[in-house]
């Protein structure tokens, strides 16, 4: 039925598509959806390649039958066994999650609690202190980097955990995220509150941080992103295999005096890309929405 | 039940001062509104009593007690506010009880007084709900009832009804009251709903432009207003205020030119002077039309009149007029319907007009 009316309806015949109720297929709609098909391809292709080679036989993908999909699942998960078993994977997943989430509790924390204070109250010298959190937000991290390394290195905090993770836990972003969001906040609760009898921190713990929750997780997942894919930093900062990070193993992996086949390599790759994967699959609805109400009303 | 002292407040916000030498003595159990336009200070005055805002000048006392001082959560006053305020991640339960949470209550005495509180307003059924599956009135009850559970010596309403819809707010003020008789707390209410102050009121304070410009039993200030701000701000339609001169008087009159043509003779006792600008202030209730049987009119005056535009509510219809002068006329006719034509007659009885001097002082006659 609906394909009849379809056919009925002349592309050119329906200027908005608001007279028409149903699906109107106008030359824009197809080209529309055509566009995002491409655009879904070019971004889950790699992903699925990356399966493709690791769940089939050694040189089975690009032989001259390439096969577009699994062909073996065995063939993977002794590849997976083979890389958890004879390399320092597991050391690096442990080092690579500590520092992730160390430095999600330490955003979140120093956070809130600068934010609560810049966004909902008012003392000496705020603007200023604003202004210069902004203005480091707006300083590539290029520049940061050596003389971060410098302070590190004489704190003795090379090859150590508090040496990844501390000079990491302010966030500049993350600051002015939360800020925009808990302006949002109102007045009217935070007077409540006091008349409640709360204490100064009771309300940051009471109010602010629960009505927050969208715009910490959203932050929380960026943070993870962030930090998981950080390459840069724990290279510079740790360069002694124990304290590898999930992104320096995978990079050695893929050196170029590596004797490991292809396959290898993407097994090690799609070890480092699943928790990522799972956390924005898990949360994807989080981010949106706490990126979407981190200027708006809460 | 406690006596609140309001002496020689003043606030400024900069150079904006919102509050002017306010002076008021509360008495214990008593249900005083403040009422005023938007920005005359009355939401001021009540946060500055409620101790969010900062004292400017003056002194707060609470049974005798200097309280300018004391964190708000410790001067035994509990504030509702117009956008209810609620925590919405918290059950109407939970945001009840959370005063006494902070103030670490043992369980039991929670659950009892936060029980005891639904009770009183019903809320029984919906205390396991977060305050977005209640609805307005629901609301605003709940955050009454996070009021009453602090037991506090004064309760402050911040214009509470204002968002609620007109037939809720009828029900919601009619609650109020009842609320007020059953615990016989002193409340402090603020609203610049004229029939919210009036029906509610047990004292009602008329502010304006920080100033308190009387404060009195409702329909006292209604009848015997003390200058023309009150006059024209009580009362609705407001009250009409036409300019005159004074031409003669006796010990007994004070005869007037204008507003309309000819001149009137007022009866008044004792007036203080031989001329000058007045204005008399009649309440479109007080005058009627001429013809109509409104009873004989002992001294009556008369003033002609051109219809512009008459307002009929059904079961009364209220004139608005113009004068010769110039100056507008709202008088009512006791019909629902108005059949007359554009000329009219407007008859108010001399003993009911107020007189006003230039600076729009109320010139009361001598006793």
């Amino acid at each position: 039925m609906s394909g009849a009316s379809v056919a009925n309806i002349e592309p050119t015949a329906a200027p908005s598509g608001s007279f028409v109720r149903g699906p109107a297929l106008s030359v824009w709609t197809i080209l529309k959806w055509a566009i995002a098909f491409c655009a879904v391809i070019v971004a889950v292709f790699p992903i699925w390649w990356m399966v493709n080679v690791v769940f089939a036989h050694p040189g089975e993908p690009v032989s001259i039958n390439p096969r577009l999909y699994p062909t073996s699942l065995t063939a993977g998960f002794e590849k997976i066994r083979m890389i958890l078993a004879e390399t320092d994977y597991l050391r690096a997943y442990y080092v690579s999650l500590a520092y992730s989430l160390l430095t999600i509790a330490g955003v979140l924390l120093i956070g809130s609690m600068a934010a609560f204070e810049f966004a909902l109250f008012e003392f000496p010298g705020k603007r200023l202190m604003f202004a210069v959190v902004m203005v480091s937000l707006m300083v590539p991290t290029a520049v940061t980097i050596v003389p971060t390394y410098l302070l590190t290195a004489k704190l003795g905090w090379l090859n150590t955990m508090q040496g990844l993770v501390v000079p990491g836990l302010a966030s500049a972003f993350g600051l002015f995220m939360l800020i925009q969001f808990m302006r949002t906040l109102p007045r009217e609760m935070l007077e409540a509150a006091r008349l409640d009898g709360a204490t100064h921190f009771q309300l940051y713990l009471h109010f602010a941080l629960p009505l927050s929750r969208n715009a910490l997780v959203t932050l929380a997942i960026l943070t993870f992103m962030r930090t998981w894919g950080n390459f840069a930093w724990p290279l510079i900062v740790a360069p002694n295999p124990e304290m590898y990070t999930v992104g320096q193993v995978v990079g050695l992996f893929n050196s170029p005096y590596s004797h490991q086949t292809v396959d290898v390599v993407m097994t090690a790759n799609l070890l480092a890309a699943l928790p990522p994967l799972i956390f924005f699959l898990i949360f994807q609805r989080k981010i949106v929405e706490g990126i979407a109400m981190s200027g708006s009303k809460g | 039940m406690a006596q609140l002292d309001i002496v020689h407040v003043s606030k400024a916000f900069g150079e904006t001062e919102v509050l002017r030498d306010v002076n008021l003595q509360i008495s214990s159990g008593e249900f005083v509104v403040f009422v005023g336009p938007s920005g005359c200070g009355k939401s001021t005055l009540l946060r500055v009593i409620s101790g969010l805002e900062e004292i400017g000048r003056g002194e707060i006392r609470l049974d005798g007690q200097l309280i300018n001082d004391v964190d708000p959560a410790k001067r035994g006053v509990a504030m509702v506010f117009q956008s209810y305020a609620l925590y919405p991640h918290m059950t109407a339960f939970d945001n009840m009880g959370f005063s006494l949470k902070l103030a670490h209550s043992p369980k039991p005495t929670l659950r009892e007084k936060v029980a005891a509180a639904a009770g009183i307003l019903r809320l029984e059924k919906l205390l396991e709900r977060r305050p977005g599956a209640l609805s307005g009135g629901q609301k605003q009850r709940v955050a009454i009832g996070r009021a009453i559970v602090r037991e506090p010596k004064v309760f402050l309403f911040d214009e509470p009804l204002s968002n609620l819809d007109a037939e809720l707010r009828v029900q919601m003020r009619a609650e109020l009251a009842q609320l007020h008789d059953r615990l016989g707390t002193t409340m402090i209410y603020v609203t610049h709903d004229q029939v919210e102050a009036m029906t509610l009121a047990d004292t009602m304070v008329v502010m304006n432009s920080g100033v308190v410009q009387q404060c009195g039993r409702p329909l006292n200030i209604y009848e015997d207003p003390d200058n023309m701000f009150v006059a024209g701000f009580i009362g609705s339609p407001r009250m009409n205020l036409l300019k005159a001169v004074v031409v003669s008087r006796t010990p007994d009159s004070v005869t007037v030119d204008g507003p309309g043509p000819g001149r009137l003779t007022l009866p008044f006792r004792g007036f203080p002077r031989e001329d000058g600008l007045v204005s008399l202030g009649v309440r479109p209730q007080r005058i009627g039309l001429l013809g109509a049987q409104e009873g004989v009119i002992a001294n009556r005056i008369e003033l002609s009149a051109t219809l512009t535009f008459a307002e009929e509510l059904g079961d009364v219809t209220y004139l608005h007029c113009d004068l010769s002068s110039g100056e507008r006329l709202v008088l009512r006719s006791l019909d629902g319907h108005y059949a007359g034509g554009k000329r009219l007659t407007a008859v108010a009885d001399a003993a009911s007009i107020l007189l006003f001097d230039e600076s729009g002082r109320r010139i009361r006659p001598a006793t």
